[in-house]
Protein backbone atom coordinates (compact mmCIF):
# COMPACT_ATOMS: atom_id res chain seq x y z
CA UNK A 1 0.00 0.00 0.00
CA UNK A 2 1.39 3.57 -0.85
CA UNK A 3 2.95 5.42 1.85
CA UNK A 4 0.18 8.09 1.52
CA UNK A 5 -2.63 5.87 1.84
CA UNK A 6 -1.00 4.52 5.28
CA UNK A 7 -0.47 8.11 6.68
CA UNK A 8 -4.26 8.73 5.70
CA UNK A 9 -5.57 5.97 6.94
CA UNK A 10 -3.67 6.82 10.20
CA UNK A 11 -5.30 10.21 10.34
CA UNK A 12 -8.59 8.75 9.52
CA UNK A 13 -8.30 6.32 12.93
CA UNK A 14 -6.73 8.93 15.03
CA UNK A 15 -9.02 11.50 14.35
CA UNK A 16 -12.34 9.45 14.91
CA UNK A 17 -11.06 7.05 17.88
CA UNK A 18 -10.25 10.48 19.68
CA UNK A 19 -13.66 12.31 18.46
CA UNK A 20 -15.74 8.88 19.18
CA UNK A 21 -14.46 8.65 22.85
CA UNK A 22 -14.74 12.61 23.42
CA UNK A 23 -17.99 12.39 22.23
CA UNK A 24 -19.81 9.20 23.54
CA UNK A 25 -17.63 8.88 27.20
CA UNK A 26 -19.86 10.77 29.57
CA UNK A 27 -16.90 11.74 31.48
CA UNK A 28 -15.97 16.03 31.57
CA UNK A 29 -12.54 15.72 31.42
CA UNK A 30 -10.73 18.17 30.34
CA UNK A 31 -10.99 18.94 26.47
CA UNK A 32 -13.77 16.63 26.44
CA UNK A 33 -16.28 19.31 25.77
CA UNK A 34 -14.61 21.17 23.35
CA UNK A 35 -13.48 18.13 21.28
CA UNK A 36 -17.59 17.46 21.73
CA UNK A 37 -18.28 20.94 20.34
CA UNK A 38 -15.76 20.64 17.03
CA UNK A 39 -16.68 17.28 15.60
CA UNK A 40 -20.45 18.45 16.22
CA UNK A 41 -20.99 19.24 12.76
CA UNK A 42 -18.91 16.35 11.23
CA UNK A 43 -20.58 13.73 13.51
CA UNK A 44 -24.28 15.30 12.80
CA UNK A 45 -23.96 15.33 9.30
CA UNK A 46 -22.00 11.75 8.98
CA UNK A 47 -24.40 10.06 11.19
CA UNK A 48 -21.88 9.73 14.33
CA UNK A 49 -23.60 10.86 16.61
CA UNK A 50 -24.16 8.20 19.55
CA UNK A 51 -25.49 8.12 22.86
CA UNK A 52 -25.72 5.28 25.51
CA UNK A 53 -27.30 5.58 28.26
CA UNK A 54 -30.43 3.44 28.19
CA UNK A 55 -31.47 2.81 31.87
CA UNK A 56 -29.04 5.98 32.97
CA UNK A 57 -28.32 7.63 34.72
CA UNK A 58 -31.98 5.92 35.92
CA UNK A 59 -34.52 4.04 34.71
CA UNK A 60 -38.29 5.57 34.42
CA UNK A 61 -39.60 5.76 36.98
CA UNK A 62 -43.18 5.16 36.41
CA UNK A 63 -45.74 2.96 33.74
CA UNK A 64 -47.10 5.73 31.45
CA UNK A 65 -48.82 6.16 28.20
CA UNK A 66 -49.86 8.53 25.68
CA UNK A 67 -53.62 8.76 24.51
CA UNK A 68 -55.70 11.53 22.85
CA UNK A 69 -59.35 12.10 23.21
CA UNK A 70 -60.75 13.01 19.74
CA UNK A 71 -63.83 15.71 19.77
CA UNK A 72 -65.71 15.69 16.67
CA UNK A 73 -67.07 18.08 14.93
CA UNK A 74 -70.83 17.02 15.96
CA UNK A 75 -69.92 16.84 19.53
CA UNK A 76 -69.07 13.06 20.22
CA UNK A 77 -65.87 11.84 21.26
CA UNK A 78 -63.63 8.70 21.66
CA UNK A 79 -61.11 8.01 23.46
CA UNK A 80 -57.92 7.04 21.19
CA UNK A 81 -54.02 5.21 22.48
CA UNK A 82 -51.01 5.16 20.54
CA UNK A 83 -50.18 1.03 20.52
CA UNK A 84 -49.71 0.05 24.27
CA UNK A 85 -47.33 -2.64 24.55
CA UNK A 86 -48.08 -4.49 27.08
CA UNK A 87 -51.61 -5.23 25.54
CA UNK A 88 -50.07 -6.81 21.66
CA UNK A 89 -49.17 -9.94 21.52
CA UNK A 90 -45.31 -11.47 21.28
CA UNK A 91 -45.39 -10.92 17.73
CA UNK A 92 -47.24 -7.31 17.17
CA UNK A 93 -44.91 -5.99 19.94
CA UNK A 94 -42.18 -6.87 17.46
CA UNK A 95 -43.78 -5.13 15.00
CA UNK A 96 -44.71 -1.78 17.06
CA UNK A 97 -42.06 -1.53 19.66
CA UNK A 98 -40.73 1.95 18.02
CA UNK A 99 -44.06 2.81 19.50
CA UNK A 100 -43.03 2.33 22.85
CA UNK A 101 -39.90 4.60 22.24
CA UNK A 102 -42.44 7.20 20.19
CA UNK A 103 -44.98 7.37 23.10
CA UNK A 104 -42.15 7.86 25.55
CA UNK A 105 -40.65 10.73 23.75
CA UNK A 106 -43.54 12.29 23.24
CA UNK A 107 -44.02 12.39 27.30
CA UNK A 108 -41.22 14.43 28.13
CA UNK A 109 -42.20 18.47 28.02
CA UNK A 110 -39.16 19.64 25.38
CA UNK A 111 -40.49 17.44 22.95
CA UNK A 112 -43.50 20.08 22.95
CA UNK A 113 -42.68 20.61 19.51
CA UNK A 114 -43.27 17.02 18.23
CA UNK A 115 -46.87 17.22 19.63
CA UNK A 116 -48.83 19.32 17.39
CA UNK A 117 -47.61 17.03 14.30
CA UNK A 118 -49.02 13.96 16.41
CA UNK A 119 -52.18 15.65 17.03
CA UNK A 120 -52.52 15.96 13.01
CA UNK A 121 -51.69 12.14 12.76
CA UNK A 122 -54.04 11.08 15.28
CA UNK A 123 -57.14 13.64 13.47
CA UNK A 124 -56.09 12.13 10.71
CA UNK A 125 -56.28 8.72 11.56
CA UNK A 126 -59.81 8.89 13.24
CA UNK A 127 -61.63 11.21 11.01
CA UNK A 128 -63.75 10.37 7.62
CA UNK A 129 -65.31 13.27 5.49
CA UNK A 130 -68.32 12.10 6.92
CA UNK A 131 -67.54 12.32 10.54
CA UNK A 132 -64.15 14.69 10.93
CA UNK A 133 -62.31 15.57 14.13
CA UNK A 134 -62.21 18.88 15.47
CA UNK A 135 -60.31 18.99 18.17
CA UNK A 136 -57.40 16.48 19.71
CA UNK A 137 -56.61 16.53 23.21
CA UNK A 138 -53.07 14.87 23.93
CA UNK A 139 -52.87 13.16 27.24
CA UNK A 140 -50.19 12.31 29.09
CA UNK A 141 -51.42 8.93 31.96
CA UNK A 142 -49.32 7.61 34.34
CA UNK A 143 -48.49 5.27 36.94
CA UNK A 144 -45.44 5.77 39.41
CA UNK A 145 -43.51 2.93 40.72
CA UNK A 146 -42.90 2.81 43.80
CA UNK A 147 -40.03 0.59 45.84
CA UNK A 148 -40.69 -0.76 49.07
CA UNK A 149 -38.56 -2.75 51.59
CA UNK A 150 -39.33 -5.86 50.57
CA UNK A 151 -39.24 -5.69 47.29
CA UNK A 152 -43.06 -6.46 46.46
CA UNK A 153 -44.99 -4.25 44.12
CA UNK A 154 -48.39 -2.39 43.93
CA UNK A 155 -49.61 -0.72 41.23
CA UNK A 156 -50.61 3.09 41.98
CA UNK A 157 -53.51 4.78 40.33
CA UNK A 158 -53.03 6.51 37.42
CA UNK A 159 -52.79 10.28 37.09
CA UNK A 160 -53.01 12.38 34.20
CA UNK A 161 -51.45 15.74 32.21
CA UNK A 162 -52.78 17.03 29.24
CA UNK A 163 -49.89 18.00 27.03
CA UNK A 164 -51.66 19.37 24.47
CA UNK A 165 -55.10 20.81 23.16
CA UNK A 166 -54.99 20.98 19.31
CA UNK A 167 -57.83 22.79 16.84
CA UNK A 168 -57.80 20.34 13.70
CA UNK A 169 -57.80 22.32 10.15
CA UNK A 170 -59.42 21.16 7.51
CA UNK A 171 -55.39 21.21 5.40
CA UNK A 172 -54.51 18.92 8.35
CA UNK A 173 -57.30 16.02 7.10
CA UNK A 174 -56.50 16.73 3.52
CA UNK B 1 10.64 9.17 25.02
CA UNK B 2 11.86 7.88 21.42
CA UNK B 3 11.63 3.92 22.25
CA UNK B 4 7.93 4.37 24.36
CA UNK B 5 7.02 6.36 20.74
CA UNK B 6 8.47 3.93 18.84
CA UNK B 7 6.93 0.78 20.92
CA UNK B 8 3.82 2.83 20.27
CA UNK B 9 3.52 2.94 16.95
CA UNK B 10 4.95 -0.64 16.69
CA UNK B 11 1.44 -1.59 18.66
CA UNK B 12 -0.92 0.82 17.17
CA UNK B 13 0.56 -0.98 13.74
CA UNK B 14 -0.04 -4.50 14.70
CA UNK B 15 -3.70 -3.56 15.70
CA UNK B 16 -4.36 -1.90 13.21
CA UNK B 17 -2.64 -3.31 10.33
CA UNK B 18 -1.22 -6.92 10.57
CA UNK B 19 -2.71 -8.84 8.21
CA UNK B 20 -5.52 -11.35 8.92
CA UNK B 21 -8.42 -13.30 7.28
CA UNK B 22 -11.47 -11.35 6.63
CA UNK B 23 -13.50 -14.25 7.75
CA UNK B 24 -14.78 -12.45 11.04
CA UNK B 25 -15.74 -9.33 8.79
CA UNK B 26 -17.51 -11.13 6.39
CA UNK B 27 -19.45 -13.47 8.64
CA UNK B 28 -20.07 -10.34 10.41
CA UNK B 29 -21.46 -8.20 7.14
CA UNK B 30 -23.64 -11.49 6.72
CA UNK B 31 -24.94 -10.79 10.63
CA UNK B 32 -25.64 -7.31 9.56
CA UNK B 33 -27.50 -7.82 6.46
CA UNK B 34 -29.32 -10.63 8.28
CA UNK B 35 -30.25 -7.62 11.13
CA UNK B 36 -30.87 -4.97 8.70
CA UNK B 37 -33.37 -6.93 6.62
CA UNK B 38 -34.95 -8.32 9.93
CA UNK B 39 -35.23 -4.26 10.93
CA UNK B 40 -37.11 -3.02 7.54
CA UNK B 41 -39.56 -6.17 7.32
CA UNK B 42 -40.04 -5.20 11.03
CA UNK B 43 -40.72 -1.60 9.66
CA UNK B 44 -42.36 -2.05 6.89
CA UNK B 45 -46.03 -2.07 7.60
CA UNK B 46 -45.12 1.40 9.35
CA UNK B 47 -42.74 3.08 7.00
CA UNK B 48 -44.78 5.54 5.84
CA UNK B 49 -46.43 6.01 9.34
CA UNK B 50 -42.76 6.76 10.40
CA UNK B 51 -41.29 8.50 7.11
CA UNK B 52 -44.24 9.32 4.57
CA UNK B 53 -45.55 12.26 3.49
CA UNK B 54 -48.06 12.53 6.61
CA UNK B 55 -45.52 10.86 8.87
CA UNK B 56 -46.16 11.18 12.61
CA UNK B 57 -43.00 14.07 12.43
CA UNK B 58 -43.07 15.76 9.18
CA UNK B 59 -39.81 16.54 7.61
CA UNK B 60 -40.01 20.30 8.28
CA UNK B 61 -40.86 19.37 12.34
CA UNK B 62 -37.73 17.19 12.08
CA UNK B 63 -35.38 20.01 10.58
CA UNK B 64 -36.47 22.26 12.95
CA UNK B 65 -36.01 20.21 16.08
CA UNK B 66 -32.79 18.61 14.90
CA UNK B 67 -31.31 21.46 12.60
CA UNK B 68 -27.75 21.23 10.78
CA UNK B 69 -26.53 19.64 7.80
CA UNK B 70 -26.85 16.13 7.77
CA UNK B 71 -26.91 12.74 5.00
CA UNK B 72 -30.62 12.44 4.39
CA UNK B 73 -31.53 10.76 1.28
CA UNK B 74 -35.31 12.70 2.41
CA UNK B 75 -34.33 15.71 2.02
CA UNK B 76 -33.45 15.20 -1.42
CA UNK B 77 -36.16 13.01 -2.93
CA UNK B 78 -40.02 14.10 -3.38
CA UNK B 79 -41.93 13.99 -0.48
CA UNK B 80 -44.11 11.96 -2.15
CA UNK B 81 -45.30 8.22 -0.99
CA UNK B 82 -44.25 6.88 -3.83
CA UNK B 83 -40.88 8.12 -3.61
CA UNK B 84 -40.69 6.86 -0.21
CA UNK B 85 -41.95 3.65 -0.87
CA UNK B 86 -39.26 3.27 -3.53
CA UNK B 87 -36.64 4.54 -1.22
CA UNK B 88 -37.41 1.53 1.22
CA UNK B 89 -36.96 -1.23 -1.68
CA UNK B 90 -33.73 0.22 -2.99
CA UNK B 91 -32.31 -0.02 0.70
CA UNK B 92 -33.51 -4.12 1.24
CA UNK B 93 -32.57 -4.78 -2.02
CA UNK B 94 -29.33 -3.32 -1.68
CA UNK B 95 -28.88 -4.76 2.14
CA UNK B 96 -29.79 -8.26 0.50
CA UNK B 97 -26.92 -7.56 -2.12
CA UNK B 98 -24.58 -6.94 0.71
CA UNK B 99 -25.53 -9.46 2.69
CA UNK B 100 -24.60 -12.07 -0.38
CA UNK B 101 -21.50 -9.98 -0.62
CA UNK B 102 -22.19 -8.58 -4.56
CA UNK B 103 -21.22 -5.16 -5.44
CA UNK B 104 -20.22 -5.48 -1.74
CA UNK B 105 -18.35 -1.84 -1.31
CA UNK B 106 -20.80 -0.15 -3.39
CA UNK B 107 -23.98 -1.77 -1.35
CA UNK B 108 -22.20 -1.07 1.79
CA UNK B 109 -22.37 2.59 1.16
CA UNK B 110 -25.71 2.61 -0.30
CA UNK B 111 -27.12 0.69 2.86
CA UNK B 112 -25.46 3.05 5.27
CA UNK B 113 -26.87 6.12 3.45
CA UNK B 114 -30.19 4.81 3.60
CA UNK B 115 -29.95 3.96 6.83
CA UNK B 116 -28.68 6.77 7.71
CA UNK B 117 -31.41 8.34 6.45
CA UNK B 118 -33.91 6.92 7.93
CA UNK B 119 -32.35 7.81 11.96
CA UNK B 120 -32.04 11.62 10.45
CA UNK B 121 -35.59 11.28 9.34
CA UNK B 122 -36.72 10.43 12.76
CA UNK B 123 -34.14 10.44 15.55
CA UNK B 124 -37.05 9.65 17.49
CA UNK B 125 -38.03 5.86 17.15
CA UNK B 126 -34.11 4.63 17.40
CA UNK B 127 -33.37 2.18 19.79
CA UNK B 128 -29.28 1.92 20.85
CA UNK B 129 -29.62 -0.92 18.39
CA UNK B 130 -30.07 0.93 15.41
CA UNK B 131 -27.17 3.32 16.41
CA UNK B 132 -24.89 0.74 16.94
CA UNK B 133 -25.80 -0.23 13.18
CA UNK B 134 -25.35 2.77 11.83
CA UNK B 135 -21.93 3.29 13.29
CA UNK B 136 -20.92 -0.25 12.60
CA UNK B 137 -22.00 0.41 8.76
CA UNK B 138 -19.73 3.15 8.56
CA UNK B 139 -16.42 1.42 9.31
CA UNK B 140 -18.23 -1.28 7.51
CA UNK B 141 -17.82 0.90 4.11
CA UNK B 142 -14.24 0.57 4.71
CA UNK B 143 -13.91 -2.97 5.43
CA UNK B 144 -12.74 -5.68 3.16
CA UNK B 145 -16.31 -7.17 3.75
CA UNK B 146 -16.58 -9.01 0.39
CA UNK B 147 -12.68 -10.22 0.37
CA UNK B 148 -14.14 -14.02 2.04
CA UNK B 149 -17.92 -15.58 2.05
CA UNK B 150 -19.20 -13.70 -0.81
CA UNK B 151 -20.60 -13.28 -4.50
CA UNK B 152 -17.93 -10.81 -5.36
CA UNK B 153 -14.66 -13.35 -4.13
CA UNK B 154 -16.77 -15.98 -6.64
CA UNK B 155 -16.53 -13.74 -9.64
CA UNK B 156 -13.34 -12.83 -9.04
CA UNK B 157 -12.38 -16.41 -9.54
CA UNK B 158 -14.44 -17.05 -11.95
CA UNK B 159 -13.10 -14.30 -14.17
CA UNK B 160 -9.76 -15.48 -13.30
CA UNK B 161 -8.72 -13.00 -11.28
CA UNK B 162 -7.75 -15.43 -8.90
CA UNK B 163 -5.91 -18.95 -9.15
CA UNK B 164 -7.25 -21.63 -7.70
CA UNK B 165 -4.26 -22.98 -4.83
CA UNK B 166 -4.04 -19.57 -3.71
CA UNK B 167 -7.14 -18.65 -3.26
CA UNK B 168 -10.69 -20.28 -4.31
CA UNK B 169 -8.42 -24.19 -2.76
CA UNK B 170 -7.13 -22.12 0.58
CA UNK B 171 -8.20 -19.38 2.50
CA UNK B 172 -9.09 -16.05 1.20
CA UNK B 173 -5.73 -13.26 1.43
CA UNK B 174 -5.45 -11.41 4.53
CA UNK B 175 -6.54 -8.04 5.21
CA UNK B 176 -5.79 -5.17 6.60
CA UNK B 177 -8.21 -4.72 9.72
CA UNK B 178 -8.15 -1.41 10.63
CA UNK B 179 -12.14 -1.12 9.50
CA UNK B 180 -12.87 -3.96 11.74
CA UNK B 181 -10.78 -2.99 14.65
CA UNK B 182 -13.11 0.26 15.09
CA UNK B 183 -16.13 -1.95 14.99
CA UNK B 184 -14.78 -3.31 17.97
CA UNK B 185 -14.10 -0.29 19.33
CA UNK B 186 -16.64 1.00 19.19
CA UNK B 187 -18.95 -1.80 20.94
CA UNK B 188 -16.28 -1.72 23.81
CA UNK B 189 -17.15 1.95 23.65
CA UNK B 190 -21.15 1.41 23.64
CA UNK B 191 -20.65 -0.92 26.88
CA UNK B 192 -18.11 1.84 28.71
CA UNK B 193 -20.14 4.33 27.84
CA UNK B 194 -23.16 2.90 29.13
CA UNK B 195 -21.45 1.43 32.37
CA UNK B 196 -20.06 5.43 33.08
CA UNK B 197 -23.85 6.86 32.17
CA UNK B 198 -24.80 4.27 35.39
CA UNK B 199 -22.16 4.30 37.63
CA UNK B 200 -22.87 7.74 38.17
CA UNK B 201 -26.90 7.40 39.54
CA UNK B 202 -27.66 6.57 42.98
CA UNK B 203 -30.39 3.66 42.27
CA UNK B 204 -27.65 1.24 40.50
CA UNK B 205 -24.86 2.13 42.89
CA UNK B 206 -27.60 0.71 45.70
CA UNK B 207 -29.30 -2.05 43.24
CA UNK B 208 -32.15 -0.80 43.00
CA UNK B 209 -32.33 -0.23 39.10
CA UNK B 210 -33.41 -3.39 38.22
CA UNK B 211 -37.20 -3.19 40.74
CA UNK B 212 -37.67 -0.03 37.85
CA UNK B 213 -36.91 -1.72 34.74
CA UNK B 214 -38.64 -5.39 35.65
CA UNK B 215 -42.19 -2.89 36.77
CA UNK B 216 -42.02 -1.03 33.65
CA UNK B 217 -45.27 -2.67 31.56
CA UNK B 218 -44.60 -1.87 28.38
CA UNK B 219 -40.70 -3.12 28.37
CA UNK B 220 -41.79 -6.42 29.65
CA UNK B 221 -41.71 -9.65 27.63
CA UNK B 222 -41.48 -13.06 29.40
CA UNK B 223 -42.50 -13.48 32.77
CA UNK B 224 -39.16 -13.15 35.51
CA UNK B 225 -39.30 -15.70 38.49
CA UNK B 226 -40.19 -13.67 41.64
CA UNK B 227 -37.00 -14.85 43.24
CA UNK B 228 -35.25 -12.54 40.71
CA UNK B 229 -36.98 -9.60 42.21
CA UNK B 230 -35.66 -10.00 45.74
CA UNK B 231 -33.98 -6.72 47.18
CA UNK B 232 -30.87 -8.81 47.79
CA UNK B 233 -31.00 -10.31 43.70
CA UNK B 234 -31.97 -6.78 42.56
CA UNK B 235 -28.68 -5.57 44.23
CA UNK B 236 -26.88 -8.46 42.99
CA UNK B 237 -28.05 -8.11 39.12
CA UNK B 238 -27.49 -4.31 39.44
CA UNK B 239 -24.14 -4.66 40.40
CA UNK B 240 -23.45 -7.37 37.92
CA UNK B 241 -25.04 -5.21 35.29
CA UNK B 242 -22.61 -2.51 36.18
CA UNK B 243 -19.44 -4.90 36.60
CA UNK B 244 -20.08 -6.40 33.72
CA UNK B 245 -20.43 -3.47 31.26
CA UNK B 246 -17.52 -2.07 32.55
CA UNK B 247 -15.49 -5.64 31.48
CA UNK B 248 -16.74 -5.35 28.32
CA UNK B 249 -15.87 -2.42 27.77
CA UNK B 250 -12.04 -2.21 28.84
CA UNK B 251 -11.45 -6.32 29.48
CA UNK B 252 -12.72 -7.34 26.03
CA UNK B 253 -9.25 -6.90 24.64
CA UNK B 254 -6.95 -8.95 27.44
CA UNK B 255 -6.66 -12.17 25.34
CA UNK B 256 -7.34 -14.57 28.37
CA UNK B 257 -10.46 -13.37 29.43
CA UNK B 258 -12.07 -12.59 26.30
CA UNK B 259 -13.70 -15.85 25.82
CA UNK B 260 -15.19 -15.64 29.34
CA UNK B 261 -16.66 -12.33 28.45
CA UNK B 262 -18.30 -13.06 25.39
CA UNK B 263 -20.05 -16.05 27.03
CA UNK B 264 -20.98 -13.68 29.73
CA UNK B 265 -22.02 -11.12 27.51
CA UNK B 266 -24.01 -13.73 25.43
CA UNK B 267 -25.84 -14.56 28.42
CA UNK B 268 -26.34 -11.18 29.86
CA UNK B 269 -28.56 -10.36 26.26
CA UNK B 270 -30.03 -13.39 25.96
CA UNK B 271 -31.72 -12.73 29.61
CA UNK B 272 -32.38 -8.95 28.08
CA UNK B 273 -33.79 -10.75 24.98
CA UNK B 274 -36.25 -12.76 27.03
CA UNK B 275 -37.26 -10.66 29.49
CA UNK B 276 -37.19 -7.34 27.88
CA UNK B 277 -39.16 -5.90 24.68
CA UNK B 278 -36.77 -3.79 22.94
CA UNK B 279 -36.92 -5.44 19.42
CA UNK B 280 -33.73 -6.05 18.15
CA UNK B 281 -31.06 -4.08 19.96
CA UNK B 282 -29.64 -7.84 21.69
CA UNK B 283 -28.89 -9.33 18.65
CA UNK B 284 -27.67 -5.98 16.72
CA UNK B 285 -25.25 -5.74 19.71
CA UNK B 286 -24.33 -9.65 19.75
CA UNK B 287 -23.60 -9.64 15.74
CA UNK B 288 -20.29 -7.62 16.76
CA UNK B 289 -18.95 -10.11 19.37
CA UNK B 290 -18.48 -11.90 15.89
CA UNK B 291 -15.03 -10.15 14.93
CA UNK B 292 -13.38 -10.59 18.82
CA UNK B 293 -13.04 -14.20 17.52
CA UNK B 294 -9.69 -14.91 16.22
CA UNK B 295 -10.07 -17.03 13.28
CA UNK B 296 -7.79 -19.36 14.28
CA UNK B 297 -10.10 -20.47 16.98
CA UNK B 298 -13.06 -20.66 15.04
CA UNK B 299 -10.93 -22.96 12.23
CA UNK B 300 -10.47 -25.13 15.28
CA UNK B 301 -13.47 -25.01 16.39
CA UNK B 302 -15.27 -25.94 12.81
CA UNK B 303 -12.79 -29.10 12.60
CA UNK B 304 -13.61 -30.00 15.75
CA UNK B 305 -17.56 -29.83 14.83
CA UNK B 306 -16.75 -30.94 11.09
CA UNK B 307 -14.70 -34.02 13.03
CA UNK B 308 -17.85 -34.91 16.11
CA UNK B 309 -20.43 -34.75 12.88
CA UNK B 310 -18.23 -37.25 10.79
CA UNK B 311 -18.04 -39.47 14.20
CA UNK B 312 -21.38 -39.38 14.66
CA UNK B 313 -22.50 -40.69 11.28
Amino acid sequence: MPRVNIVAINLFLAFHLIAIICWCVPLNLPLFPLCRRLVRPYFLWAGLFQTWDMFAPRPWGSNSYVEAVVIYKDGSRQTWSLPRMEQLSLTERYFKERYRKFSEVLQIEENDALWPDAARRIARLNSTPSKPAKTIILIRRWSPIILRPDGSYQPEPWDQHVLLGYGVKPEDLR
Amino acid sequence: MRVRLRSFAGAWNRFFFAKQSPVPIALFRITYGLLLIATLVLLRPDWLAWYGSHAWISLQTMQTVEPGTRINLFSIIPQSDGWINALFWVFLGSTILLTLGFLTRINSVIVFLCLTSIHQRNLFITHGGDTFLRLAGFFLMFAPAGAALSFDRLLRIWRGKMKRGTELGARPRPQRPWAQRMIQIQLCLLYFAAFCAKVKSPVWLNGTALYYVYHLDSLRRFPVPAWFLYPTMLKLESWSALALEFSLGVLLWVKDLRYILLALGLLFHLWLEYSLNIALFQWDVLSAYILFVDPADASRAWNWIKLRAAGSN
